[in-house]
């Protein structure tokens, strides 16, 4: 039986196309990408479970892009996944527009790539060195757009469970919470961008935040974004980013406008990245700062909004022309508040700090089909699982 | 199996290495080739501004060789050099046909990273990133094709034939070629084009005396 179903995933990758289809007289092309990735089931911990409730290390996902460009300064752009073959998400869908021939000056607008850092740009089998996402992409951090704590104490008690967070205010049904940045969604809005051969910036206006991207508008508030990146030499790439945009849900806060008065209830990031890369070397980093701000509603008061720091550094390295071995180190930890019932009263911080580090090698079998084994340790600061490390294996083709 | 064809010439000529060519003739002709261009461009919705719009790729050039060497068709390997140019995210020329032995010299024209790599079995190497006004040489000794790609770029690909013998040709931008030195005999003469899927065109043609020219077309659709 598993040879057959070995047989026959060899046939399906031999009538698998080798590059882009192109139609229409090379006006559509579309692309894809197929990952499998089979990892250990993990319904305690939730490290690696993603806004879409799917384990990044264990996970079969499709994707496939599509781009019509009729003239050279307009194109129409899609991107369509579906993730352990559930629901078929349109993960971009947005027109581009260059309106002066001669300028590298792009409009987009529709579904977008987020502006904000890097990862979450980046294609995911074939950019990804590893298998995993960095901590501020895709761990879930207790907090939620929907519903939000009446105090203190009901963060506090949340600590280390973001895989399912529940509030006294708002949505009352329990839902996972937000990561820093998704990486998982793209937001709804329109984006500029400035590419010169040293310089790069963009902005953005989207109807979603970093954490919560949205296709409709939950609050009225919208998010402005920017990021400018600095090509000083050929292999070196310096970024900043910044992001401030309405996060939580408008039915909560139109519910406490009138006791708490009109307030912002935004978030906020800022976040610097950096990439180099030489001969059989790529090393790149990330640090990112974010902060929330939630209702004070009961005392203990939540005081100050809530933040959260993130990094990673990442790197890769090619041993031939097939293999390469890889290696990221990774932190997320908060900023503190202090209880009343919880924690003696001491300042401590709203959610459990995470630690991780995964390292791994891959193959590429062909060009666009590659083989990949990670090993991936994590530590919490809370939450009913402390630590576990993990074995993933992946196979990803793209076309 | 257009590898193993390659293969097999460099095994016939190198059984006869010893023997001196006879007086030469030529074979011309033209490969008609009537498949479109591709820019082998994939989209790219993570990216935040419009990409160079890219030229399509030129797939009508086409390599025609002997699938056996004449007899006595040897030549003592010397330092030869090619070149292929990284440019405008294209690799110039985008087919290149050597015989085996020569040194292939990779220089970076553009203002960005190329990683030029090959999985293929005549030859596997990756030389790294390297930037603007650089050079990497690699040498091809196997007989066969070498898919060339950039690991950055990944609509940047190209062709290296590798040949056991001198008794092949690049087409024209007509589509024309010549084969010169041919020695009288009978032979079978094979053409490759990227685009051709199955089994490649083959024609047997004889050259029946010195200066003897014979004339093959081929049309690839």
């Amino acid at each position: 039986m598993l040879h057959a179903q070995w047989l026959a995933a060899c046939l399906f990758l031999q009538v698998l196309p080798a590059g882009p289809i192109e139609t229409a007289r090379g006006t559509v092309t579309i692309s894809g990408e197929i990952t499998a990735t089979a990892g250990p089931k993990d319904e305690t911990a939730f490290f690696n479970y993603t806004d879409y409730e799917h384990n990044a290390l264990r996970m079969f996902r499709v994707s496939v892009s599509g781009m019509w460009r009729p003239s050279p300064r307009f194109a129409f752009l899609t991107e369509i996944r579906s993730e352990d073959l559930q629901s078929v998400i349109p993960y971009a869908l947005y027109v581009r527009v260059r309106p002066w021939a001669e300028r590298p000056f792009d409009v987009q607008a529709g579904r977008i790539p987020p502006v904000f850092g890097t990862f979450a740009r980046r294609s995911y089998g074939a950019d990804n060195p590893l298998i995993g996402f960095p901590l501020a992409y895709q761990y879930l951090t207790s907090l939620r757009p929907d519903a939000v704590p009446a105090n203190a104490d009901d963060l506090l008690i949340m600590r280390g469970r973001g895989w399912r967070s529940s509030y006294p205010v708002g949505n009352p049904i329990p839902a996972p919470g937000i990561p820093v940045v998704s990486a998982y969604r793209w937001d709804t809005g329109v984006e500029a961008r400035y590419g010169a051969e040293r310089l790069e910036a963009a902005v953005s206006v989207t109807s979603g935040t970093l954490s919560n991207p949205r296709v409709d508008d939950d609050n009225d508030g919208r998010q402005l974004a920017g990021r400018v990146a600095w090509h000083p030499v050929i292999g070196l790439t310096l970024g900043a980013s910044g992001a401030r945009g309405a996060f939580v849900d408008r039915a909560i806060v139109d519910a406490y406008e009138e006791k708490l008065g009109p307030q912002d209830y935004d978030q906020e990031a800022v976040g610097i990245d950096g990439e180099y890369s030489r001969g059989y070397w790529i090393v790149r980093g990330e640090a990112i700062f974010s902060r929330w701000t939630l209702p004070k509603i009961n005392a203990p008061f939540i005081d100050h909004p809530v933040g959260a720091r993130t990094g990673y550094v990442e790197g890769r390295y090619r041993f031939g022309p097939r293999l390469f071995g890889a290696v990221r180190v990774d932190g997320l930890s908060f900023t503190k508040i202090t209880g009343q019932r919880l924690f003696g009263g001491r300042p401590t911080e709203w959610d459990a700090t995470v630690s991780r580090i995964e390292a791994g090698g891959g193959v590429n079998i062909q060009r666009n089909l590659t083989a990949r084994a990670v090993v991936q340790h994590n530590w919490r600061d809370g939450g009913r699982v402390k630590q576990r490390t993990y074995v993933s294996a992946q196979l990803s083709y793209w076309f | 199996m257009r590898a193993l064809a390659l293969s097999a010439a460099v095994a016939c000529f190198a059984v006869s290495a010893a023997e001196p060519l006879p007086a030469a003739g030529a074979i011309r002709g033209r490969v008609d080739v009537r498949v479109g261009p591709s820019a082998d461009v994939r989209p790219d919705p993570a990216s935040l501004g419009m990409g160079v719009m890219r030229d399509a790729q030129d797939r009508r050039r086409s390599v025609v060789y002997l699938e056996t060497a004449p007899r006595g068709a040897f030549e003592p390997p010397a330092n030869r050099r090619a070149r292929m140019d990284q440019r405008n995210e294209r690799f110039i020329p985008h087919v290149l046909a050597i015989t085996a032995g020569t040194w292939v010299d990779f220089p970076n024209g553009d203002r960005t990273y190329h990683n030029v790599f090959s999985l293929s079995k005549a030859k596997e190497f990756n030389l790294g990133r390297y930037a603007a006004g650089h050079s990497e040489s690699i040498q091809f000794n196997q007989p066969g094709i070498v898919r060339v790609f950039c690991e950055i770029h990944s609509h940047m690909n190209a062709f290296i034939l590798v040949f056991g013998h001198r008794f092949f040709a690049l087409t024209d931008d007509e589509g024309r070629y010549r084969i010169d030195g041919v020695p009288p005999g009978t032979y079978t003469l094979v053409v490759w084009n990227e685009a051709i899927r199955g089994d490649a065109p083959k024609r047997t043609i004889t050259i029946a005396e010195a200066g003897d020219v014979d004339a093959a077309d081929f049309t690839i659709r």
